[in-house]
């Protein structure tokens, strides 16, 4: 039998699989000047208006500008507007800040934001804005500083639309929309696909002082853990989404700060076009079924909160302590809601949900647990998140549970989740009838009067207990973990969170 | 040079149909992509703008003449462009193929270095404690996901002990020891695996080489035990090595997701996986084309360093 | 076997305890229990609580089912399947062959995530669907090594006789191949079952796999990522979980391997412990100090059950210029005696006693060193298969040249000259192109041809030949024997040939050692043994050889398998004069330069 000598064998192991660990890890250092970023995915692209996501939007709130923002409380300001108001007709008139100019050197007037607003509109048009922009019977530009909106109906919430990160106003000359020409703080400097992408100062941007950072580097880490992890490691400066798993680690952290929002709920949606989910009272013992707390505690590690209401932030005007409880978790009632809809020993059904993000599966897995309870025996359906989506939006599953987000803080943003006459998508419940909810945001809409807006809206919240367009289930925090050092930056409340990226603007060591 | 034409003409017809059944599938699955680019982070676009962007899309057309057209692109060398944002997929693939391959060569040196010295020596003495301790070892790496490891990797060396970055890529030319950094921990986390493999692959080998008449004979020529194991065993347990060896890297090709996911590792495997997600048809099947073609490379230059290792095989 | 059973009653352990899990006083592995989530100790739940709370120790063993079930059912479906296609397509080549490995090429060539992502998303995930990736991911794996080892076994010599018998096909592939080729595909059986409950995990982790709430260690481990920093233990049982099974799957594919191999590396024979031991006889040394003195010479191996020896106080001279054969039937430990001599004792076995003087110098105490100068040097040693003697990889010119270079320091070049004249000087015509030749691609004789050269390489002054011709066709048989005598007489070489004809000892030989299990039966010079055989067994043998060169057949019965020895006189049970002396063990005695073993010599004699 041969012999080889154990040193040998050791001896050259050793030399190889040392030689990477003694190495000094240069790491990479901060720098002056810049702000490292850990984006959670990579934007699709940088069209200004169609919809690509809360990192698109970031991008594209620092390269672009819109006519309204919102300032760091959220309140609702003008950023290329100077002001705006409502005139005697009830048109909607903006008056443009006379120095904003386009990277290209080119003024900003208001024949670009008219030009704008007819492409978002357009027959053809992708845009986000499509819909609402088309609710706008004209542009009218009486002077080159001034945009006058005639509406073909009155709208409450209509400036709030302006803010929209998918509302940028781009140069009119524009022809080649995925690098249209805008007039930000920031233009992309380089970018690799899929990886990262530098922002630097826009050499002509027009707001002295700003913005305090003159480089932006966003780099895309799309697992949670790492993105947590290039954080506490200095890898970088400043990361979105934190994972909840990990926010006491950050705030625990001395040298870091966590800014957590709850922004974005969870919530089950029902297909409306078979039994038997196409019963309310169905829908009613659903909401009455799932204990919020666990998936609080399971889903988000205790960051969030439980919704038993309707999705209405509370220290809102429109929040009503008691509607928040209409549908409280409980059990028995949920059984006799069961019994009186006919289901007595309840029955089976599906329950999709995407396996991709662990929110969705744990609250499903829990949402499982508590219909079973009540007799609902829902088998998972998980899926990839295409296939959630595209069967969402055609209508292909009994109950799903998801995670959304309104628009904006005004319950106008609840629209887009509760009003089911809106056209088929993932993220609201399948062809549902639930008219007086519909009609009553339709109403909080046109309203202008505050008062009226909040009982219009309290109504509405009574009308969806019953109609039950989804069932909320708990709010979830936002968090945005950065460097203490950092200063300038806020994580915006609510359901304005995805937009804080715009404050990076104001953003800056020191 | 007739044998060659051979294979490249079936490596080609071979790509065709792999292209082809991945073409189809992907129309095939439900999902999207208009649907999928304009519901990116959960917005909830208007019907009519998903309509139009299919329509600009080219996905109303029938399947068929899309198919044709994914043809005719194909015997251009036109790979097409993403349907996301109209990137030029071969510019992806030239891009992040390089450092994929970087990864795999990394993790397969790593994996052949420890592990074919291990398992000759775990052969050499079967039974023998480091027999035992390295056999163990290989079924606990087995055992332990990559994911995990990754993970673990980074809590104690990036997150506790901050030694190492979390992750991510620098380019050689950039900064050449950063690079060499960020390499090591997934290249360790590709090891793994295929170190385990060929711990088992080479110990077995090794053992049944050892039992050969020639080892006997070279003995008994009075041969040093270096020599013989060397020459007379190593050398002849490296065929089914690499046989093994060659299987691996090619699976390896489109199979370290979790690693490039895990370490931020901006390879091919991300695309992938992002264009699946976004449905992004033209991207799915270029970078399945891409890595087929290598795949089938690999294996031919597997088939050259088997005949040279192996005088028994003829090409016939 | 009984390697077998350790690893196997433990995969078997994990089966059954798996199986049994709807038995056992479990807790409901899917109730939740938020309230004591990630708790890491409660009564009744030994190893604590998930991150919803549910058992640890419960969705651990209720787990194992789905997990098990996965890799146990994609391993066997591919093992099966892909087994079938490589034995088929390395069969009949052709068409076959075309479709079997064009279509692992296929699958092989889609990356494996995006295959399961594909089949997942159409299918819809779950256990089964789970299965049909797996199974359909390590096809290619099995139809490359049953291809493999089928094209590898199609021209052996076993299958070539069954097919000669004119066996069906599918018989030929079910009873003779595929035994013969399940040792890899074991092996690829271990792989994939381990690497199954691994890939589970991993498409788990990306939301493909088994379906929450359904148990599996994959999403175990999936589920126990998140919260790795508050509840690492909830990693660790699983990962454990995993290893043992490994571990258990690994032991047991290898130990099967090992059973199901007939080359079989740990191939010690079972022998059973002799009661007691012989005294040795050592005669009188003769005047001239002899090439080779063996004296006493015993093997022993361990085995389980004690320790066994196949050779056993044996006993022989050599002298230069003369040659010695040693004849005995299979098994009979004469090779084993040659191997000890020459320091080439599989591990197993070792020299427990004797002595072996080769110039007076004892080369069982010699170190390894030393005797490693000596071994192709001046000793050498011929095998009996040319075939698997020499190394099927290298050039047979360097495998020569490799001889010169172990012993002499002469420069590479003048190694491969020196190599092309010795194989000139075995006989081989065309000496310089057959150097270049790898060993499959000359004769068996010509195989044989370059076995000799390599020992006489550096001149050697001994040669023990262990039947150098037994492989061989009858014609070349007789060429190697006279070049064996040419070489003895021009180098003047002492010879030791080691066969079981005693035609080619009458032919050869001048001296002959007769062995019968382990021992010497009779020894003495050739023409007076072979004129007065003393030993029933030598006249049995004498009297069995027609005038070919074939196992002798005549005598009735087979030698004892070496664990069923009897105690007297061991060759008594096949011995038609056999009487009731012969139940005691019989000393070698020497008589007029003959030995022989046996009670009755004297009278039989008469």
């Amino acid at each position: 039998m041969p012999h080889l000598t154990r040193r040998t064998l050791f001896g050259a192991a050793a030399g190889l699989g040392a030689a990477p660990m003694l190495t000094n890890p240069a790491r990479a250092q901060q720098r002056p000047g810049v702000i490292r970023m850990g984006l959670s995915a990579w934007p699709p692209n940088l069209q200004p208006w169609p919809s690509t996501g809360a990192s698109a939007g970031t991008v594209k709130m620092l390269i672009h500008r819109r006519l309204m923002r919102f300032d760091e409380k959220g309140e609702l300001q003008g950023e290329l507007a100077s002001e705006y108001s409502r005139d005697a007709e009830g048109a909607w008139v903006f008056k443009l800040r006379p120095d904003a100019v386009f990277h290209n050197g080119e003024k900003v007037t208001a024949e670009d934001v008219k030009w704008c607003i007819e492409q978002i509109a357009a027959e053809r048009s992708t845009a986000y804005y499509r819909t609402q922009m088309q609710q706008i019977e004209r542009v009218e530009t009486p002077d080159p500083h001034t945009v006058r909106l005639v509406m073909k109906a009155p709208n409450v919430t209509a400036p709030l639309w302006f803010a929209n990160y998918n509302m940028a106003i781009v140069w009119r000359g524009s022809r080649d929309m995925a690098n249209a020409i805008g007039c930000g703080p920031y233009r992309v400097a380089s970018q690799e696909r899929g990886t990262w992408i530098q922002l630097e100062k826009a050499n002509n941007y027009w707001v002295p002082g700003l913005p305090r950072t003159p480089v932006i580097r966003m780099v895309v880490y799309a697992d949670e853990n790492l993105r947590l992890a290039a954080l506490q490691s200095g890898d970088v400066d400043m990361v979105e989404y934190v994972p909840w798993s990990g926010m006491a680690a950050v705030e625990n952290d001395p040298r870091l700060k966590l800014d957590a929002q709850m922004g974005p709920f969870m919530d089950i949606l029902f297909n409306g076009t078979r039994p038997p989910f196409n019963n309310p009272l169905v829908r009613r013992a659903v909401a009455h079924a799932v204990k919020r707390e666990d998936i609080v505690r399971v889903a988000f590690s205790g960051r969030g909160k439980p919704i038993e209401g309707m999705p209405i932030v509370e220290g809102t005007p429109w929040y009503d302590a008691e509607l928040a409880k209409g549908h409280a978790y409980d059990p028995e009632r949920a059984k006799a809601l069961l019994t009186q809809a006919g289901f007595p020993n309840g029955f089976s059904t599906t329950l999709l949900a995407t396996s991709q993000f662990g929110m969705h599966k744990d609250s499903a897995e829990i949402s499982q647990q508590y219909l079973a309870a009540i007799g609902i025996q829902a088998e998972l359906r998980l899926t990839d998140w295409s296939t959630r989506v595209s069967a969402g939006i055609r209508g292909q599953y009994d109950i799903a549970v998801h995670g959304v987000s309104a628009d904006f803080n005004d319950p106008d943003g609840l629209t887009v989740v509760l009003d089911t006459s809106l056209s088929d998508a993932h993220g609201r419940s399948f062809r549902l009838s639930t008219p007086r909810t519909v009609e009553l945001l339709a109403k909080g809409r046109t309203e202008f009067d505050q008062a009226k807006r909040i009982e219009i809206y309290k109504d509405m919240q009574r009308a969806a207990l019953e109609e039950v367009p989804v069932v909320a289930l708990a709010w979830r925090e936002q968090g945005y973990g950065f460097d203490r050092r950092i200063t300038g930056f806020t994580n915006l409340p609510g359901a304005l969170t995805t937009s804080s990226g715009a404050l990076l603007e104001f953003a800056a060591f020191g | 040079m007739w044998w060659l034409a051979r294979r490249v003409g079936l490596s080609l017809l071979l790509m065709w149909v792999v292209a082809s059944i991945v073409f189809l599938a992907l129309h095939m699955v439900p999902g999207d992509p208009a649907e999928m680019l304009l519901s990116t982070g959960g917005a909830m676009p208007d019907a009519y703008a998903i309509a139009e962007l299919r329509e600009r899309l080219g996905l109303n057309r029938p399947i068929l003449e899309q198919y044709g057209a994914f043809l005719y692109g194909l015997t251009q060398g036109d790979l097409g462009t993403s349907l996301v944002d109209d990137y030029p997929v071969s510019a992806e693939i030239a891009l992040r193929l390089p450092r994929t391959l970087e990864l795999i060569l990394a993790g397969t040196l790593l994996a052949v270095l420890v592990a074919l010295p291990a398992g000759t020596f775990a052969a050499v003495r079967q039974g023998g404690a480091f027999d035992r301790i390295a056999s163990s070892l290989a079924a606990v790496l087995q055992a332990v996901p990559v994911f995990v490891l990754g993970t673990l990797l980074i809590l104690v060396l990036a997150q506790w002990l901050r030694w190492m970055p979390a992750g991510g890529y620098v380019p050689l030319a950039e900064d050449p020891m950063r690079h060499l950094v960020l390499l090591s921990l997934p290249a360790i986390a590709v090891a793994k695996g295929l170190a385990a493999t060929i711990f088992r692959m080479t110990r077995a080998s090794v053992l049944d080489a050892l039992s050969r008449d020639h080892v006997r004979t070279a003995r008994a020529k009075g041969l040093t035990p270096q020599r013989v194991l060397r020459r007379h065993v190593v050398r002849n347990a490296l065929i089914p090595v690499t046989t093994v060896l060659g299987l691996q890297m090619g699976t390896l090709l489109g199979g370290t997701v979790l690693v490039e996911y895990v370490f931020n590792w901006p390879g091919l495997s991300t695309p992938l996986l992002r264009a699946v997600e976004a449905r992004d048809y033209p991207m799915v099947v270029g970078i399945v084309i891409t890595v087929s073609g290598l795949f089938l490379l690999i294996n031919l230059a597997m088939d050259l360093i088997y005949a040279a290792l192996d005088p028994r095989i003829t090409r016939s | 076997m009984r390697r077998l059973w350790l690893p196997a009653g433990f995969v078997a352990l994990i089966v059954l305890i798996a199986a049994a899990a709807p038995l056992l006083p479990l807790m409901d592995p899917v109730r939740q229990d938020v309230a004591n989530r990630l708790v890491a100790y409660l009564p009744g739940s030994p190893m604590g609580r998930d991150e919803f709370g549910r058992d640890v120790m419960s969705r651990l063993i209720w787990g194992a089912r789905s997990s098990l079930a996965v890799a146990f059912a994609s391993a066997a479906i591919a093992a099966v399947i892909g087994t079938a296609l490589g034995l088929l397509g390395g069969w009949f080549r052709g068409l076959a062959e075309v479709l079997a490995i064009r279509g692992a090429d296929v699958v092989l060539c889609f990356p494996p995530v995006l295959l399961a992502l594909l089949v997942v998303t159409l299918l819809g995930p779950g256990t089964g669907t789970l299965i049909l990736v797996l199974s359909v991911l390590y096809l290619p794996g099995f139809i490359r090594v049953s291809f493999a080892e089928v094209l590898s076994a199609r021209s052996q010599d076993y299958v070539e006789a069954v097919r000669a018998l004119g066996a069906r096909t599918p018989r030929i592939l079910l009873r003779t191949v595929l035994p013969n080729i399940a040792g890899p595909v074991l092996v690829q059986v271990s792989l994939a079952v381990a690497s199954a409950v691994v890939l589970e995990s991993g498409l788990s982790f990306l939301g493909l796999g088994v379906v929450p709430p359904t148990p599996s260690w994959g999403l175990m481990i999936r589920g126990a990522r998140a919260t790795m920093e508050q509840a690492p233990m909830l990693l660790l049982w699983p990962c454990l979980a995993l290893t043992a099974t490994i571990l258990a799957m690994n032991l047991l594919c290898d130990a099967v391997r090992d059973v199901a191999d007939k080359r079989g590396g740990g191939g010690a024979p079972k022998l059973r412990l002799v009661d007691r031991l012989l005294p040795g006889l050592f005669p009188a040394p003769a005047a001239p100090r002899p090439l080779l003195d063996v004296q006493g010479l015993t093997v022993e191996i361990a085995v389980p059950g004690g320790i066994i020896r196949p050779v056993e106080d044996m006993s022989f001279r050599l002298d230069t210029g003369r040659t010695l054969a040693i004849v005995g039937e299979s098994g009979s430990g004469k090779s084993m005696a040659a191997t000890a001599i020459m320091g080439l004792l599989p591990p197993a076995a070792r020299v427990a006693d004797g002595v072996a003087r080769f110039d007076g110098e004892d080369l069982l105490r010699m170190p390894e060193a030393a005797r490693r100068k000596l071994r192709g040097g001046a000793m050498a040693m011929v095998f009996q298969d040319p075939m698997s003697s020499l190394n099927p990889v290298h050039r047979v010119g360097d495998q020569v040249a490799e001889a010169i270079r172990a012993h002499r320091d002469v420069p590479a070049a003048k190694a491969s000259a020196e190599a092309v004249g010795l194989l000139k000087r075995v006989g081989i015509a065309d000496p310089d192109r057959r150097a270049r030749a790898y060993p499959h691609e000359l004769s068996g004789g010509m195989r044989q041809r370059v076995m000799i050269a390599m020992a006489i390489a550096n001149k050697p002054r001994l040669l023990i030949a262990d039947e150098p011709t037994t492989a061989l066709d009858v014609t070349v048989q007789a060429a190697i024997l006279d070049l064996l005598a040419d070489l003895r007489r021009e180098e003047g070489m002492g010879l030791v040939l080691i066969t079981h004809s005693l035609g080619v000892v009458a032919e050869v030989a001048e001296d002959v050692v007769v062995m019968y299990a382990a021992q010497v039966v009779e020894r003495g010079p050739v023409s007076q043994v072979f004129a007065n055989p003393l030993h029933p067994y030598t006249r049995a043998l004498l009297a069995a050889v027609p005038d070919g060169d074939i196992e002798p057949e005549g005598i009735p019965g087979v030698v004892p398998r070496p664990d069923r020895w009897p105690p007297g006189c061991r060759f008594a049970p096949r011995c038609t004069f056999a009487t009731e002396a012969c139940e005691t063990p019989p000393p070698l005695e020497e008589v007029q330069g003959q030995a022989v073993r046996c009670v009755r010599w004297r009278e039989l004699r008469a």
